[in-house]
């Protein structure tokens, strides 16, 4: 279900591109900011209220590995695992997540804020490994530091 | 105009045509899976590569415009390892279904193995890429992603030529799949070009699927006769049996047909086919039930009752002018009526005319010339001759009517078994004026008879043999145009 | 352009050390004469291809239509992290540059089209956007100059093939990112069909420069056939990776040893990737014996690419990283044309089978062999950039991937 927020913003994001279909990827962004991922009813929603064909949308979301089709945490860890993190232990970095948390890629922590996916180049090789909880960077990750991290969400708002 | 040389030939090509499109032109077949004529180029099966002189790398056909002094080899060493090479990757994860698969006979990659790979694979069956198979998409088709080699010709007919966009890829690399919405069924009135556009056996017909295989088919030239468009069809059979009708692409009228025209063979077989004729609710061999529909009108002249004729739209000219001739010369009555003029036009832009009938663009014609009443016009009558779909539209009473049907139907005492146009030759004219014959394909069942040796037996029986041209003169007298 | 600066990057810091002078004095040349500059300087695209700058600008017809200059930052080049530095520490010297580039072919409006998860940074980007908008050097009558433009920001969402240029048009238009067919190239039918240049923000970074000093001056900087300088990004078991600007021609010697302080404690060099992971791998002897830039790399068989380098040092198994690398291309892969899509996924599957001491003996030669069916025959240079490494690795450390599949490896211990 799309939220009332993202309904009434739909004609101003749409507004700031020169077709209707090129706002398809900045609106995914903005539903997925609301709950971390994206729901085919939303899609169908979305395909209704922009006039625009839900396989065209469906294609975007699909197409493109940060949309999550799938419930994932309220802190959705991904770890890099591309060239220089591995070499800078990356595999290390994602087998002690895994342990913490009690989970393995894919699956989400009992109390639904954290799962966890390996993903590729973020762009920040010479500060490896480094990882990115949503939308923030974090790098030159070690254990101390994934420890401090989590303990700082879980107290979150 | 370019002039362009390929294989060591030289040919004259149209302005901004395609490497691809002059070679075919000048009977040099390059081999491909995406490109189709009737869509969109994608470019994305790279099994059109060719050389082309000055270009480092090979080059797609299907994208490449010619220029003029271009010289392309399409049977280098290069080009033959690139297609050896482009096929070993397309059957690197598709799965070896031949044994159950439809496409057997059609199939794009058997057919282009046999001819330019043969190449033993390399790949073990259990590191094949696994994807869903046997999809229900539809009220036609069924969708095998595994055999699917992404060429996107289905997503483009959908987008381009029903735009009703139903189709889409999802995820990509490897793991892309033709997919549609989840409660979604492809069911535009197109549906059934794409398994014939489906270069593989990804997308098959529900309706053929495991019926026969494609090799044994036999394949005749006649026309639709669903509606006033009047598609050019190929009729494929084997062994007296119809399986499947597929479009006959041409110039004129159409590339593709709509679902509902391919469905139009099972008027030939099924359990509710008439095969025996129904004289005062007794069932018949063809030639006593003549015998006994001949006692009736003969009664009913004697009685000087009225006698009504029905021309139809969905009849052939022969079978038209046989039943006028049979009304006026024979039974000598002028209760004769025809449907009035059908606005005729395609509906929905692509094929679908507004006209459901076949041949309204004849029986006009016939009525102007003969001055034959309107539907319309008919009141009371005490014997009724007509088709049977006529019939059931007027709302005639059922024990007044001679219906000549196909079907069989229960609450008619007089129904004429005849044979469909499957089973017999007939001319039409479509609502653009050419005049086009159905061809055989097929032995109607043993009783039936088609409407015009149905006239002709009756007149004989009373008495007249009218010769052959004088039942065909209507010929010399319609307007209509025919094919260069 | 000067990349000590501090991480300060708001306007008022881009104006005191002489931002958007370089605009004011474009506003005094023709666009013609811009061109001609960026010619002379010898600028090449800095994302990886190497395109000559001024060249690729004039193949903009020089009608009255609706035109679009792009920068690409879509920056997703494993070892590659040059971009995102720029946008931290001298985001205006882009927006300066890419109205300049506007100005210099005809475009009223600029994409900045931005990879998805580099989030921070595209706030960084509208913030500066919008503080060059309010100064008046964005928007209609730029500086009175009668110049109108605009710059939109436009987030990817994690595609590496959108990094590609026609990718990335069909990302900025709302598809999936799939490369088009070329001919037509963007010069002619790009954006939306419109004439559109798409330039790496390295490249439009150094336009200003340019602009200011005069062309043969930026061309006296580096070497004759790459001149001006090189942004490097260094990743991997040195002592100071990180991004640093060169004057192309610069010896991977000196470099290695005075800029980067040679390798970790511990380490030895084994080889070096010198642009990104596109590029072929080169052994250490051959990297200590060459100089970096386009023509000598391209000597040894390798390229400058990115300049996205990756060092790597003997306690790594080449069988490994190729690994790593081959399932990034793989699941990169848009799946668009039959040799990359399938051949991506049959090289991944075969190195994982050699990795895990699980191949035959012809698997060393097939993926090889992949590599070569796949190379050239593709719809965009994906292919090759897989194909590259796996030849290159290949060839130059076979006694490890040998091992490998004769079930033993001293690195990884087997």
């Amino acid at each position: 279900m799309l939220s009332e927020k993202i309904k009434q913003n739909l004609k101003n994001i749409i507004s700031k591109y020169e077709k209707k279909e090129s706002a398809i990827i900045s609106i995914l962004h903005e539903i997925q900011k609301e709950k971390n991922y994206i729901e085919d009813s939303d899609i169908s929603e979305l395909a209704k209220l922009t006039e625009l064909p839900y396989s065209k949308i469906k294609a975007v979301l699909t197409f493109y590995t940060m949309f999550n089709s799938k419930k994932v945490g309220k802190y959705h860890i991904q770890i890099c695992r591309n060239i220089s993190c591995h070499m800078a232990g990356a595999k290390k970095i994602e087998k002690y997540i895994s342990e913490k948390l009690g989970i393995r890629e894919g699956e989400v922590t009992k109390d639904l804020l954290f799962s966890y996916s390996t993903v590729e180049c973020l762009g920040s090789c010479g500060t490896a490994p480094v990882i990115m909880i949503n939308e923030t960077y974090y790098e030159n990750v070690d254990e101390k530091k994934i420890d401090e991290i989590i303990e700082k969400l879980k107290v979150a708002k | 105009m370019p002039k362009v040389i390929i294989d060591g030939k030289e040919f004259i090509a149209k302005e901004n045509e395609t490497v691809l499109n002059v070679a075919e032109r000048n009977g040099i077949y390059i081999p491909r899976y995406c490109y189709h004529p009737a869509l969109s180029i994608a470019g994305n099966c790279r099994m059109c590569l060719v050389e082309i002189e000055k270009m480092p790398k090979l080059q797609i056909a299907c994208a490449t415009t010619v220029t003029d002094g271009m010289v392309i080899h399409t049977q280098t060493e290069k080009v033959k390892k690139a297609r050896q090479d482009v096929l070993e990757f397309l059957l690197l994860n598709h799965p070896l279904d031949c044994p159950i698969c439809d496409q057997v006979g059609e199939c794009y990659l058997q057919d282009y193995y046999m001819e330019y790979g043969l190449k033993k694979s390399r790949i073990d069956l259990k590191d094949k890429n696994r994807k869903p198979k046997r999809r229900d998409i539809g009220k036609h088709l069924i969708l095998d992603n595994e055999r699917c080699i992404l060429c996107t010709r289905c997503v483009r007919f959908c987008e381009e030529v029903t735009k009703t966009s139903e189709l889409f890829i999802n995820s990509r690399g490897d793991h892309s799949f033709i997919d549609i919405k989840t409660e979604e069924k492809l069911d535009n009135d197109y549906s059934l070009n794409i398994a014939d556009i489906c270069p593989v056996g990804a997308f098959t017909s529900k309706d053929f699927r495991f019926k026969e295989r494609v090799y044994r088919l036999s394949s005749t030239s006649s026309i639709c006769l669903s509606c006033a468009t009047g598609c050019k069809i190929k009729v494929q059979h084997n062994n007296g049996k119809i399986y499947r009708i597929l479009p006959d692409p041409n110039i004129y009228t159409n590339t593709w047909i709509c679902d509902n025209g391919r469905m139009s063979y099972k008027i030939t077989a099924g359990p509710d086919r008439l095969t025996k004729s129904i004289i005062k609710s007794e069932e018949h061999h063809l030639n006593k039930a003549i015998i006994k529909l001949f006692d009736i009108l003969k009664e009913a002249k004697e009685k000087n009752l009225k006698i009504a004729i029905l021309l139809s739209d969905y009849l052939s000219i022969e079978d038209n002018f046989a039943l006028y001739y049979l009304g006026f010369e024979i039974l000598k009555t002028d209760l004769i009526y025809a449907s009035k003029e059908k606005e005729q036009k395609i509906e929905d832009g692509i094929l679908i005319n507004k006209d459901k009938t076949p041949n309204s663009n004849a029986v006009s014609q016939i009525s102007k010339l003969y001055g034959i009443k309107k539907y319309e016009d008919l009141k009371d009558c005490d014997l009724l001759i007509g088709f049977y779909d006529d019939i059931e539209k007027l709302n005639i009473p059922k024990n007044k009517s001679v219906a000549l049907s196909y079907k069989a139907d229960k609450e008619y005492d007089n129904l004429i078994a005849i044979k469909t146009y499957f089973e017999t030759e007939g001319s039409f004219i479509n609502w653009q004026y050419f005049l086009r014959k159905t061809a055989p394909s097929v032995s109607a069942p043993t009783d039936t008879i088609s409407v015009y040796d149905l006239c002709l037996k009756i007149s004989e029986l009373f008495g007249y043999y009218p010769k052959e041209k004088e039942l065909n003169k209507i010929f010399n007298e319609l307007k209509y145009k025919t094919e260069d | 352009m000067n990349i000590l600066l501090n991480d300060n990057f708001d306007l008022k810091t881009y104006i005191t050390n002489g931002g958007y002078n370089a605009l004011k004095k474009s506003f005094t040349l023709k666009p013609e004469e811009i061109i001609e500059e960026v010619k002379k300087s010898g600028l090449r695209g800095r994302g990886g291809a190497g395109f000559p700058t001024g060249l690729k600008w004039s193949f903009i017809p020089k009608t009255k239509t609706q035109k679009y200059i792009v920068c690409n930052s879509d920056e997703s080049e494993p070892g590659t992290f040059k971009d995102r530095e720029i946008i931290h520490k001298n985001p205006h010297s882009i927006i300066e540059g890419m109205i300049i580039a506007g100005y210099a072919i005809g475009a009223s409006k600029g994409y900045f089209y931005i990879r998805g998860e580099f989030a921070r940074e595209a706030r960084i980007m509208e913030k500066s956007i919008y503080e060059a908008k309010e100064a008046g050097y964005l928007g209609k009558n730029i500086l009175k100059s009668g110049f109108d433009f605009d710059i939109v920001v436009v987030r990817g969402a994690g595609a590496y093939i959108c990094g590609e240029e026609t990718a990335l048009l069909e990302s900025i238009e709302g598809k999936q990112g799939k490369p088009r067919i070329k001919p037509p190239f963007p010069a002619v039918k790009g954006l939306y069909g419109c004439p559109t240049v798409i330039n790496n923000v390295e490249t439009l970074a150094s336009v200003p420069y340019i602009v200011i000093y005069g062309g043969e001056n930026y061309s006296k900087i580096g070497v004759e056939k790459s001149s001006g300088t090189k942004l490097f990004s260094v990743s991997g078991p040195v002592k100071k990776p990180g991004v640093y600007e060169i004057p192309l021609g610069l010896s991977f010697k000196t470099f290695f040893y005075d800029w980067l302080g040679g390798m970790k404690e511990g380490e030895e060099l084994k080889a070096v990737i010198p642009g990104g992971s596109s590029v072929p791998v080169i052994t250490a002897e051959e990297a200590m014996n060459t100089k970096l830039d386009y023509e000598s790399l391209q000597k040894i068989g390798t390229m400058l690419g990115s300049g996205g380098m990756i060092i790597i040092p003997k306690s790594q198994c080449m069988v490994e990283l190729l690994y790593v690398l081959a399932r990034f291309y793989h699941h990169e892969s848009c799946g668009q044309c039959t040799p990359c899509r399938e051949g991506s996924g049959w090289i991944e599957k075969t190195l994982n089978k050699i990795l895990n001491y699980k191949a035959k003996k012809q698997d060393l030669d097939l993926i090889v062999d992949i590599s070569n069916n796949m190379m050239g025959r593709t719809i965009c240079p994906l292919a090759d950039a897989l194909a590259m490494p796996v030849i290159s690795f290949v060839q130059k450390f076979r006694e490890e991937f040998e091992s490998h599949i004769e079930g033993n490896c001293k690195i990884c211990g087997k």
